[in-house]
């Protein structure tokens, strides 16, 4: 046979058996049985109204194998589960059914963020972040963040340097027949900006309890609500209101070496902002996705008209494909474009280093919105493009159920003003990456050369 | 007041920590690769009937005594066979062989009906069982596949691979299941990002369902034109 007409053989009966798969399972034999009962055993935590709403099939009507497999997968997706098994007994008469879903509970506490780093201003420093998935079995999210850094360098008498953050989510709610979403968060932060002229601080030649800073605290939250208008979309509309405090602590030598302020207003001021944030994602999965998009637009608008002391507008545009490549590897593109206008404080402002794989030079992606670098240059500008190319290691592993080696590159711009320049080191505007990339049954884990290099070196 | 007669960079650690965490990634990956399944051997004859190649498989390995919980469910169990003839170094299959079992016990009449859909009957064909081990003899059976011409095998060295899939889920089918309901990260306010060392990918509650499907992959030893018996 010529192997023309055996690929042709080989692709219609692949198709013809996928096509069959894909297209309502054929019963053989005829059979009308009705549900009399739907029993759910095995739920520890989870709320059986929860779990009903999700079920396509419900008492009293026939049995169909395909709405119990698209229940099942439904369930499976919510991620509470880590098994879904279903079955049918006899009912209390002939023709009547009970259909049983058996559940396995997954642990839904995750590690969100684990953060370990070392600078020199801030020898050590370090951040925990849980998020409980499946809050009161009632698939609320309630997650928390903590970084703490303690006194700064050569200075064991100043406040400690540490970031919280508290966030409740309700990602289904279900009011007036609208899908809607609604979130809750919180935020207390303490942090330091160095003030000095030089980005390194050089001439403290590593002391850096010696040199100038900016010192603020911030306390504040973001009330959200939003409506899902489809299954992978979200639009949410947000108000957030932020106490800030800053004050400017000279160098040992005032006046010496000292730049100018991040944007801020001295003493206490108030921020007060609407947010719009529109979030489309159709990934086929978050830890390592061949297919679909992300595309998420934030826009926040500042101003005294809300009672706030700040005005200004931040759009931030976000965008990520991802696609499916032979032997199994993939190909994520990313992108991104943001823009600063008018008086933002700096925290509202663009840090690049967050935005790079790794920096040169001294800045530090933050954590937590911390800066713990000497770099204190917030930009209005920002564009990144990148691309990172996965290749999947394992996919059955008790503890690492899954694991990929991640090989990425960026390319960053950002300005402070349009068309403005940076310093030699920062205005190099690649940056790569080689991580291996871990799922496990407690968050995934990203250890990462690019972090080290940035952290460590 | 003491100075630190280091550098920045050198305050900021050692340049063992990169290396450190190569070496970890390089020991994690070579770990891995340790890690994949390799196929088994099925019992089979591979024989000449004329000028076809036919082979006969004992797919029982595939269809454990433990099965029967799930195939007594009392909803439909797809059971996908695919037998292809590729080249020992290849994957690209010379012929293929394609078969579909739907089973269905049903709990008040306590039988096992049976769909088959092959090549000799693409509509399908209906059996039926009152016990599980005839119903597991049924479909251990894969008596002679036909794989096509001899010929086609030339002087090249060949293998038998079986592909046997319990209640697959067509990609259509987990596309309409997919809702984004993934929370966002305590740790990212308004998209921007926060460095973790570690975890850094949170909004976890969307996850690719798992449906859990069994696949078993079987490969038989190499052979050639001139080893196939002729019957």
């Amino acid at each position: 046979m010529p192997a023309p007409a055996l690929a042709a053989m080989v692709v219609a009966l692949l198709a013809s058996a996928q096509g069959d798969a894909a297209n309502e399972p054929s019963s053989p034999v005829t059979r009308r049985y009705v549900i009399e009962r739907i029993q759910l055993d095995g739920l520890m935590r989870t709320r059986t109204s929860e779990v009903r709403r999700h079920l396509s099939t419900a008492e009293g009507e026939l049995l169909d194998d395909k709405s119990v497999l698209l229940s099942r997968l439904r369930l499976l997706q919510l991620g509470w589960f880590s098994r879904v098994e279903t079955r049918v007994e006899k009912g209390s008469e002939r023709g009547l059914v009970v259909l049983v879903f058996d559940f396995t509970e997954r642990n839904t506490l995750i590690v969100s963020d684990l953060v370990i780093g070392s600078t020199g201003p801030q020898p050590l420093y370090g951040g925990l972040g849980l998020s409980e998935g499946n809050f009161l079995g009632r698939g609320l999210s309630l997650s928390g963040t903590l970084v703490y850094g303690g006194p700064p360098a050569d200075r064991p008498l100043d406040p400690a340097r540490f970031a919280l953050r508290g966030a409740f989510f309700a990602p289904d709610v279900t009011f007036a027949g609208l899908p809607l979403v609604f979130g809750l968060s919180a935020l207390g932060l303490r942090g330091e900006e160095f003030t000095c002229s030089d980005p390194e601080c050089r001439p403290f030649r590593g002391h850096y309890g010696d040199a100038p800073r900016l010192r603020y605290d911030r306390i504040g939250g973001e009330l959200t609500v939003g409506l899902r208008p489809g299954p992978f979309e979200r639009l949410l509309a947000g108000y957030r209101l932020e106490r800030v405090s800053a004050t400017s602590i000279p160098g040992a030598t005032p006046g010496v070496d000292t730049g100018p302020l991040p944007s801020i207003r001295a003493g206490s001021s108030l921020l007060s902002a609407l947010t719009a944030t529109y979030d489309r994602d159709t990934r086929n999965e978050l830890f390592f996705p061949t297919d679909g998009t992300r595309l998420a637009l934030n826009i926040v608008f500042g101003s005294q008209a809300l009672g706030g002391d700040y005005e200004y507008s931040r759009y931030l545009l976000q965008l990520e494909s991802d696609h499916a490549l032979p032997h199994g590897h993939a190909l994520k593109l990313l992108g991104a474009a943001g823009a600063v206008q008018g008086d933002a404080p700096f925290f509202e402002r663009f840090y690049p280093a967050d935005f790079a794989y790794f920096s040169l030079g001294p800045a530090l992606g933050r954590a937590l919105e911390l800066n713990f670098s000497t770099d204190a240059r917030y930009d209005a500008y920002l564009a990144m493009l990148g691309a990172e190319y996965g290749v999947p290691l394992w996919s059955s592993g008790r503890f690492f159920h899954r694991g990929y080696l991640a090989i990425g590159a960026r390319w960053l711009f950002s300005a402070a003003r349009a068309r403005a320049g940076r310093t030699p080191a920062s205005r190099t505007p690649f940056s790569g990456d080689l991580a291996l990339r871990l799922d496990t049954p407690v968050g995934s884990f990203n250890v990462s050369m690019g972090y080290a290099l940035d952290n460590f070196l | 007041m003491t100075l630190r007669p280091q550098s920045f960079r050198r305050a900021r650690g050692g340049a063992r920590a990169p290396l450190l965490v190569a070496a970890a990634l390089g020991a994690l990956a070579a770990s891995a690769a340790f890690s994949h399944d390799v196929p088994r051997t099925l019992p089979s004859t591979v024989e000449a009937r004329g000028a076809r190649l036919a082979v006969t498989l004992d797919l029982a390995p595939a269809f454990p005594p433990g099965l029967q919980k799930q195939l007594s469910n009392g909803l439909t169990n797809v059971i996908a066979v695919h037998v292809t003839l590729v080249p020992e170094r290849a994957q690209e299959p010379a012929a293929l062989y394609g078969r579909e079992v739907d089973v269905l016990y049903d709990v008040w009449e306590e039988t096992f009906g049976v769909t088959v859909k092959d090549p000799a009957s693409p509509r399908g064909r209906q059996r039926t069982f009152r016990r599980f081990d005839e119903l597991r003899a049924f479909l251990a059976d894969a008596s002679a596949i036909d794989l096509g011409p001899i010929s086609e095998l030339g002087g090249g060295s060949w293998v038998v691979q079986t592909r046997i899939e319990l209640n697959p889920v067509s990609r259509e089918l987990l596309e309409r299941t997919r809702e984004f309901i993934a929370n966002p990260s305590a740790a990212g306010r308004s998209g921007a990002p926060s460095r973790s060392v570690l975890g850094a990918m949170a909004s976890y509650l969307l996850k690719g369902a798992d449906p859990g499907a069994d696949v078993h992959v079987f490969r038989s030893p190499p052979f050639t034109a001139r080893e196939v018996a002729a019957r």
